[in-house]
């Protein structure tokens, strides 16, 4: 119906009439801007080896397939709904934003917004509040991405009547009928979402794609911390950084661990201690080199370091992205 | 007869990639998006019913669409237009309107008069059913 | 040039006899004009020999508290109050001879809400004033709280579409060709066939009032019947601008009447009637739910020359605050004067809540219209469907394109004619809002819209190659940096 081709890449679609004989491959990928995007995915994210090679093959297929369908070869719509499963912390929501960018850059979704949802959004509560809702949603994400965080909240097997059914037929109706308008991306923790999709195959049978994203090893968050430091304009002095080793082992070990989320909160935490520490001392001239550095007893000053356990480590269930 | 009310009631009636485009129009101009729909196309009838509330906040016009469709599912035999309406300061109101649906067989407006003093007409505007016989 | 004259204070100043305005106080380089001024802005042409200083203050002093020779009973007054200060001269970029001199005036020299009293102040005395070869009025600042005294338009443009249910293009009209000499059923049959073929509008042309021909009423019953007819043939609402203009205001009050008895949406003025009048039937149209058409009879005898006169924009001003709904505005590309930089500052004084200062297009000062109602501009005069994409362009959405030859000139009818307008002007919406280069793909679009359309097919041939490109008299002068914020 759309003449999604032309929609928001010109540059891949320069209405020729007649199909070129030759495809600079380069020049095509630099046009959809994924090579810049999978180079951002490369060096602003780390570790997730298995995810990146994942995107980067589906990256690759769209490519090709856009190609394909300039030089009128046969090609079919790529069915490109996804489902990114893995603990809490792995980089779910951050990859889904930058797999938004690819397709956006491929011209696969028209304008690649991201609408990231829960139940709550989608589900009334009570008849007929359901089907507005999901609609209302599913409008806003035509053109994009739609994010749905926890889906097997969707599905309440212990509750026959439940409103989320509703929710979950206009989904997967939309989702095959309207494959052009929208991605749909399901995201949610392992175990959880392999039962979600055990009973529900409607799900199971439109994803094209499952990622699953590994937690990370103590040497990936030690440089996820580095990473976000040197994004704040901070850095780890040497005992600091020493310290944040152990932080990192301990951490792991305790109630509501959730990866690199954890590991955020702490680097806030951390700046709000150099802070301290800093305006503690009135008296003395300050150097650039203090305002940037954060010390061992930055680190150390966390209950995470004292005797009992899910002290500071209690992360409310902020689970916001 | 033709309605000719609307936006581009003179041209073929628009294809759905056509309606596709203009309403994107109106989302790229940040405007509301309406669907109203009347089986009474008098021209003073300013109140059509609306098809649920203005669509706010959309990026791509696929949404309306499927709101469209599905309007047309239900009230395919009336006239059907959109509208996009901007709230910024000094409009508030309307900026585009246009019909996307009309009923199969339009009905057509008499014009009745009644003479009062002098050479005076009143004139008051009915609808009546399509003059073609309904199948 | 802005130096010091030295003004006079005290006794110096009121010893009897002749003494130069400059001296007497209205030439004041270092006042800063009061957000609460009205400031206008002259271009002078002093006579030879005469200080431009001198000859500009002397406007200020003309054109409020002075006379000829100095008087006593000024200090019975706040008389430093009232003088008008004249702040700034300035050369006229490439003109010789020729000075920008900017006036301000205190809030209280006016009184409010009424165009008559501006205008006496403003241009009533001083044009004749000898030590001057010739003046102009280029541009004024209303201080929002003068703004405020005035209605504005009657019904605004929003107001306007929304009670004709038109919106998203601009609305078609035509003038009723010939001008005179048609009979009211004759007349009434043109206004039917334009309607009913698809124009929004038809319009009297500005003389036609009640002549031998065909009197008024004769005029408005029959028009009435024609956009009654027109109007359930389409669906569409339809209106025909009724002139009213009369001898007598107990004459255009009795015609207006009768026009809104009838069931029509809109009535016409000419701006001959005068101020007052204006603003009487700017308050009757308002009481009566009636849209107001004004058609600037007349103004070309003192807007057109640049070195002497008023200029359009200030009529544009005046109207807005005086309350009338449509104004002629220009068409750039039709027959008639309009330089597109100083048309496009016409436009914007119309359409606009704010006018930044626009040197480029005339416009000298900033100026708030303080959520007044919109005026439609009226593009009238030489213009014909082939020009669509250049109208859109140059014109914008909030417009009334007036096709009268190019409608009742077509040469398969007027019906024909109004069709082929319509549908160019609605294929070329369609276009731009596709986000598609109108105006340099217009000429193809166009074709492509004739495709389906043979009354356009022939209105694109018989005016292909139309056109008016003549050099406009009237053009910003201006040096694009050289001139300051005021
Ligand atoms: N590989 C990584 N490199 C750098 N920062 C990361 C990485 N993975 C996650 N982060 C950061 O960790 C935080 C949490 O990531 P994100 O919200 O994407 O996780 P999630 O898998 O969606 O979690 P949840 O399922 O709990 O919502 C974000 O601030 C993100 O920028
Ligand atoms: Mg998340």
């Amino acid at each position: 119906m759309l003449d999604l081709q032309c929609a928001n890449n010109s540059s891949l679609c320069g209405g020729a009439a007649s199909p070129p004989s030759g495809f600079d491959l380069r020049k095509e990928a630099e046009a959809a801007g994924i090579t810049e995007t999978l180079r951002e995915l490369e060096h602003e994210l780390i570790g997730l080896k298995p995810v990146k090679s994942r995107v980067r093959q589906i990256a690759s297929l769209l490519l090709i397939e856009r190609i394909r369908q300039r030089a009128g070869l046969v090609s079919s719509p790529p069915t490109l709904h996804m489902s990114f499963t893995g603990n809490p912390g792995t980089g779910k929501t951050t990859v889904a934003l930058r797999m938004a960018k690819i397709l956006h850059g491929l011209g696969f979704v028209r304008r690649g917004q991201v609408i990231s949802v829960t139940r709550d959004d989608l589900v009334g509560q009570y008849i007929g509040h359901t089907a507005p809702k999901t609609k209302e949603i599913l409008k806003k994400a035509m053109g994009g991405v739609l994010f749905i965080d926890e889906a097997y909240y969707l599905h309440r097997p212990d509750n026959e009547r439940d409103y989320g059914q509703e929710a979950i037929e206009i989904l997967l109706q939309v989702m095959e009928n309207q494959r052009e308008d929208l991605v749909v991306i399901l995201a949610g923790y392992g175990e959880r979402m392999t039962n979600f999709f055990a009973s529900n195959p409607g799900f199971r049978s439109r994803i094209a794609h499952h990622i699953e994203f590994p937690d990370y090893s103590e040497a990936e968050l030690l440089l996820i911390s580095e990473l976000m430091l040197k994004e704040r304009g901070y850095s780890f002095s040497a005992a600091a950084r020493e310290a944040f080793v152990n932080y990192i082992a301990l951490r792991m070990t305790q109630p509501f661990f959730s990866n690199a989320r954890s590991i955020r909160n702490a680097v806030d935490r951390i700046r709000l201690r150099q802070a301290d520490r800093l305006v503690s001392d009135l008296d003395r001239m300050l150097e650039i080199k203090d305002l940037e550095t954060i010390d061992s007893s930055d680190v150390l000053a966390s209950r995470v370091f004292s005797a009992s356990p899910p002290g500071e480590g209690r992360e409310p269930s902020e689970r916001t992205s | 007869m033709r309605l000719t009310q609307g936006c581009f009631s003179f041209l073929p009636d628009l294809t759905d990639d056509q309606i596709y485009k203009q309403v994107q129009y109106c989302l790229a101009n940040g405007w509301a998006v309406n669907i109203e729909f009347t089986d009474d196309p008098h021209p003073r009838n300013t109140y059509w019913e609306m098809w649920g509330l203005p669509m706010f906040d959309l990026s791509d016009a696929a949404g309306v669409m499927m709101e469209l469709a599905e309007c047309r599912r239900v009230y395919g035999d009336r006239y059907i237009r959109i509208s996009g309406f901007d709230s910024s300061h000094g409009w508030e109101s309307v900026r585009i309107s246009f019909l996307v649906n009309r009923p199969a067989q339009e009905p057509y407006f008499a014009l009745e008069r009644q003479e009062v003093a002098g050479r005076v007409v009143r004139y008051a505007t009915r609808l009546c059913p399509s003059r073609e016989a309904t199948p | 040039m802005n130096a010091h004259a030295g003004t006079l204070r005290g006794k110096e100043r009121y010893r009897s006899g002749v003494m130069e305005y400059k001296r007497m106080g209205y030439w004041e380089p270092d006042y800063v004009p009061k957000d609460t001024d009205v400031i206008a802005m002259f271009r002078v042409t002093p006579q030879d020999g005469v200080d431009p200083i001198e000859a500009s203050a002397a406007v200020a002093g003309e054109s409020s508290t002075a006379t000829w020779t100095v008087v006593w009973t000024d200090r019975l007054t706040a008389a430093e109050k009232y003088r008008a200060k004249c702040y700034r001269v300035d050369e006229v970029p490439g003109a010789p001879g020729q000075y920008f001199a900017y006036i301000a005036y205190d809030l209280d020299l006016f009184e409010p809400g009424s165009i008559s009293n501006l205008s006496a102040s403003i241009i009533g005395n001083v044009f004749g004033f000898k030590p001057l070869k010739a003046r102009r009025l280029e541009d004024m600042r209303f201080p929002v709280a003068y703004v405020k005294t005035f209605q504005g338009p009657a019904t605004g443009i929003v107001v306007e579409r929304e009670r004709l249910d038109k919106f998203g293009r601009p609305l078609l009209g035509a003038t009723i060709k010939p001008k005179l000499g048609l009979s009211g059923r004759n007349y009434g049959r043109v206004v039917y066939e334009a309607l009913k073929g698809g124009l929004d509008f038809t319009k009297d042309d500005e003389n036609i009032n009640s002549q031998p021909f065909m009197h008024w009423r004769d005029r408005f019953l029959y028009c009435m019947e024609a956009v009654n007819r027109a109007q359930a043939a389409s669906g569409e609402i339809k209106g025909t601008y009724l002139n009213v203009t009369a001898a007598t205001m107990e004459d255009m009050y009795e015609r207006a009447e009768f026009a809104r008895e009838l069931g029509s949406v809109v009535v016409m003025i000419d701006l001959v009637i005068g101020y007052t009048a204006i603003q009487s039937m700017a308050k009757w149209a308002r009481r009566n739910d009636m849209i107001l058409h004004l058609h600037r009879a007349g103004h070309s005898t003192y807007t057109r020359q640049k070195s002497h006169g008023v200029s359009f924009r200030i009529i544009a001003k005046w109207m807005r605050l005086a309350g009338v709904d449509h104004i002629h505005a220009g068409t750039v590309v039709g027959k008639l004067e309009g330089d597109p930089n100083t048309t496009r500052g016409y436009y914007d004084i119309c359409r606009e809540d704010f006018n930044p200062m626009k040197l480029e297009h005339g416009i000298f000062f900033d100026q708030s219209w303080a959520s007044l109602n919109k005026l439609m501009p009226v593009a009238s005069g030489g213009i014909h469907a082939g020009q669509m994409h250049q109208l859109l362009d140059l014109l914008g959405e909030d417009v009334v394109l007036q096709f009268g030859g190019g409608t009742i000139g077509h040469p398969m009818g007027i019906a024909a004619g109004a069709t082929a307008n319509r549908v160019a002007l609605e294929a070329m919406i369609l276009a731009r809002n596709e986000g598609r280069d109108y105006l340099h793909e217009g000429p193809e679009i166009l074709a492509k819209a004739a495709a389906n359309c043979t009354p356009l097919k022939a209105a694109l041939e018989v005016w292909k190659d139309v056109s008016f490109n003549y050099q406009s008299t009237d053009t910003p002068d201006f040096v694009p940096t050289a001139l300051a914020a005021v």
